[in-house]
């Protein structure tokens, strides 16, 4: 290589490594640095070593958050993925209307959370609220309830109106895959006396396992950043009942000031993500060794 | 919603336009397929219909009035539909300016990205060079860092004035659009540097040398012979930033206080306490809030479906 091409490479990776790193990577070594302190956001931060973090593990609230944010991991790894997978089974065949039907499923992936959350509080709105409309119309009034309101239901109600959006997510990334997999494959083992359902078990959740692997480290990822819906519906309460762990640390900082401790739970949250990244980067190696 | 990564096929294959007849559910059985159709046409309705369901509520709400549901709630068909509104919105409250806000940080931002993404790809897929690996991680690691692990520095950064050597260069530059920019534009990198990469990986391999013989230098390689094969790669990173930045809520609602400066979906939650029971003026603002990305998804589905497709971690 050239001395003048050599030159050429350095100028244009610098501009975007530089970027990179001033604004993402020496930000993330800032957040450690500052959770090691005592800081109000005004003033000197104080240093105070791991107090923040033991401060966390003794705190009723952060135990709280991350028991609610692992339970939303436990529902964000299963429900979106199965029922993403099931629509995709049922929207991959040669309909007459098949791109309107998908089109239309699609549709809640490209909405701000912002719009999802505004929706779902008019579905969970105690008066007139679709969910207890629909409840009290079948004669269920005594299941009516304030489902944001209310402690008992009101993590249960965020998980669910996510849930809707991230189902579209799993529903793309499970039809583009299931394009890959042969028509002879499915039609030969119907010749052999497959049932539907054994071809389903058999054959396409086995060959889109590839497509499994990125929908769940996508929701798993998602949820761990999942502080929009929150926000917008319950901003964590009632009590805290619906806090997660990007929640929490939001409100220890901008509205409780404990900016170290806010740092500190952010840094709960990176660590949380590294070992995703992990995993997910293992298995993508893993699954080209084995689908090249 | 956050970055996304997708499987092992190669860009260009994996735009499922036609899908495959792969159905499941019994072959060519002795059915009678009209009533056979008909009745899978009445499932996936029946299920649209609820799936769609709060789409469908937002919309039916812009079009009735606020006297209409203030009498029968936000659920049920509108006696008379008008558009008022959505001028009652546009012409009262700040949301022209907040949309103006939003194409401000929106078309710089994933301009800058995607030219970022464009440079770091074609250096790490044309090129070995020590440590370009672990680079090459690093950067696309960025996909998945949580916003918050970032927040409070870029939060406080954006708070001062930026000083060199002592000396002030710029003021503090919180409520502005700048830092969105400026954030979005780093941890856009991640993905389209990925993408990028693989693109380019994909291409043939005498390509450069042979412009490289020819007399050109790196640059123009890259933007006169490479970039113009990089097309339908653009197209797809073009329409996956511009939704997430178009939708991103956590930034501007921690570094802008002002109308000046807010997005739309900052400045609907702004507005949300002035508008607590005009159901109909919010779900107008959520409407026209969304119809840049719908209508960006609408016009370039087949790109946008093929972003969230590919990508993946080869090595």
């Amino acid at each position: 290589m050239t001395r003048g091409s050599r030159l050429s490479l350095v100028l244009m990776a610098a501009g975007p490594l530089a970027f990179y790193a001033i604004f993402v990577l020496l930000p993330l070594a800032q957040s450690l640095q500052i959770s090691t302190s005592e800081w109000n956001g005004l003033g000197e931060p104080v240093f105070v070593g791991l107090d923040n973090y033991t401060r966390a593990l003794n705190d009723p609230l952060f135990i709280g958050a991350f028991r609610n944010t692992a339970l939303w991991l436990a529902v964000a790894v299963t429900v979106p993925t199965v029922l993403g997978l099931l629509l995709a089974v049922l929207l991959d065949r040669p309909l007459r209307a098949s791109r309107v039907y998908k089109s239309a499923f699609y549709m809640p992936i490209t909405l701000s959370l912002v719009v999802v959350g505004q929706v779902w509080i008019w579905i969970y709105q105690p008066d007139w609220g679709l969910l207890n409309s629909v409840l009290t119309a079948l004669g269920l009034e005594d299941f009516t309830r304030a489902w944001l309101g209310d402690p008992q239901t009101s993590l249960a109600a965020v998980i669910v109106a996510w849930c809707w959006q991230q189902t579209a997510l799993s529903l793309i990334l499970y039809l583009a895959a299931l394009t890959t997999i042969p028509r002879d494959l499915l039609e030969a083992a119907a010749i052999d006396g497959a049932t539907a359902w054994q071809q389903f078990r058999r054959i396409i959740v086995p060959l889109l396992r590839p497509a499994s692997v990125v929908v769940i480290s996508l929701a798993v990822i998602n949820t761990l950043k999942g502080f929009d819906i929150v926000f917008m519906l319950t901003k964590g309460g009632p009590f805290h009942t619906s806090d997660n762990l990007a929640m929490f640390m939001y409100s220890e900082t901008f509205f409780k000031y404990r900016v170290g401790y806010g740092a500190a739970i952010a840094t709960a949250l990176f660590i949380l993500a590294i070992i995703v990244i992990v995993i997910y980067f293992r298995q993508a190696r893993a699954s080209e060794r084995i689908y090249g | 919603m956050a970055s996304l990564t997708g499987s092992g096929a190669p860009p260009a294959a994996s735009v499922p336009v036609a899908p495959l007849t792969a159905s499941p559910g019994g072959g060519e059985r002795r059915t009678r397929p009209l009533s056979r159709s008909f009745m899978v046409h009445a499932f996936i309705l029946a299920i649209l219909v609820i799936y769609a369901a709060p789409m469908i509520g937002v919309a039916l709400t812009s079009l009735q009035s606020n006297a209409e549901i203030a009498a029968r709630g936000v659920w049920h068909i509108p006696e008379s539909a008008s558009l008022a509104n959505f001028g009652e919105v546009l012409a009262n409250t700040p949301l022209p300016r907040y949309l103006l806000n939003s194409f401000l940080v929106t078309l710089p931002a994933t301009f800058f990205s995607v030219l970022g993404g464009v440079l770091l790809g074609y250096v790490f897929s044309q090129f070995r060079f020590p440590f370009a690996e672990l680079l090459f991680l690093i950067v696309i690691a960025g996909m998945f860092f949580p916003p918050q692990a970032m927040l409070i520095p870029l939060f406080r950064l954006f708070n001062s004035p930026i000083e060199i050597a002592g000396f002030q260069v710029l003021p503090a530059l919180y409520d502005t659009v700048y830092p969105m920019i400026i954030i979005h534009v780093a941890l856009g990198l991640a993905i389209t540097t990925l993408l990028l990469r693989n693109f380019m990986s994909a291409l043939p391999s005498g390509l450069r040398e042979a412009a490289i013989v020819d007399g050109a230098g790196e640059w123009s390689v890259l933007f006169r012979v490479i970039l113009p094969l990089l097309l339908p790669a653009l197209a797809v990173l073009a329409t996956l930033q511009f939704t997430w930045i178009w939708n991103d809520f956590l930034w501007p609602l921690v570094l802008t206080r002002s109308e000046e400066a807010k997005t739309v979906m900052a400045g609907i939650n702004a507005m949300k306490g002035q508008y607590n029971v005009a159901w109909a003026s919010q779900a107008a603002m959520a409407v026209i809030a969304s119809i840049p990305t719908i209508v960006i998804f609408v016009l370039f589905q087949r790109y946008f479906i093929a972003g969230l497709t590919m990508g993946s971690v080869k090595e």
